[in-house]
């Protein structure tokens, strides 16, 4: 099977965010700077818009480079009764212990 | 920020803002200017006549006939914020029965990257000059001046008159044969 993956981890979520408002920030104020000396707005927002489908591209896909901080999940604890060890449950209780520290 | 959907939410939402700021920098960056310019303006015949005005009252009243001549540059007012200008020539003169009249007897829309160097020689007027009563014969004082409005892409849509004036009179006696 294609294992495709389309989440983005936590730190993506806020790099995402973080580089689609510098772009867009960025190419809003070239844009303004650029019609000003050709006195033309129009291409102030055609700059904008340039900006706009860069930032799309770069931030709205879920690209991998935003899921290179995945969660550590503590190992799942048995419940069922009839494999009970107990020792895997001691065994996440120490991970957990350890990845709060 | 958790789904494609919510990031390209966040994505249109934030380039709209931002859109919505440079606009209105476009606006700061113009409203201070002073679009006033000097217009040179001449008449060239001037008669009155008194005909039935049946667009109102079927009563006699005064119709002035001008023609005229314009010169003026207005390349300087073109900016990023301006796309066209309205302009439009009006006559100003005062009767016994009005304090202040004004009457629009010419008007023309220039598009930004058009020539806007004004050079008319012997115009007609584009509407009637009907004064209201008979207080154009013999009206001693009758100025024509120039006007006009900016439409911009953002803001205030201000009204402008140019400096120059032209003070006329109309004649004592009514032209009595067809123009």
């Amino acid at each position: 099977m294609l294992d495709i993956q389309t989440h983005m981890d936590f730190v993506g979520q806020g790099k995402a965010e973080r580089w689609s408002r510098l772009i867009i920030t960025v190419f809003g104020v070239i844009g303004l700077i650029y019609g000003a000396i050709v006195q033309q707005f129009s291409q102030t927002v055609y700059i904008l818009g340039a900006g706009f489908l860069l930032s799309s591209l770069i931030t709205i896909p879920p690209w991998p480079l935003f899921r290179r901080n995945p969660l550590k999940w503590q190992k799942p604890i048995q419940t069922d009764g009839s494999s009970a060890k107990s020792s895997p449950s001691s065994e996440s209780g120490d991970e957990g212990k350890k990845k709060k520290k | 920020m958790h789904t494609v959907l919510t990031r390209g939410n966040a994505t249109v939402a934030y380039t709209l803002s931002v859109l919505a700021c440079l606009t209105f920098s476009c606006f700061l960056s113009t409203v201070f200017l002073d679009y006033r310019t000097d217009a040179n303006i001449n008449t060239v015949r001037v008669l009155v006549k008194n005909v039935p005005d049946y667009g109102a009252s079927r009563e006699k009243h005064d119709l002035g006939y001008i023609t005229f001549d314009l010169q003026t540059n207005l390349t300087g007012i073109f900016n990023w914020n301006v796309k066209q200008l309205f302009l439009y020539l009006t006559a100003e003169y005062q009767t016994p029965a009005n304090q202040l009249n004004q009457v629009v007897l010419w008007d023309k829309i220039i598009l930004r990257g058009e020539n806007a160097v004004l050079d008319f020689k012997n115009l007609n007027t584009k509407y009637y000059f009907w004064d209201d009563g008979n207080g154009l014969k013999d009206n001693r004082n009758v100025s024509l001046y120039l006007s006009w409005n900016i439409i911009p892409n953002a803001g205030l849509l201000p009204s402008v008159q140019a400096t120059g004036k032209h003070l006329f009179k109309f004649p004592a006696d009514y032209a009595t044969s067809s123009i």
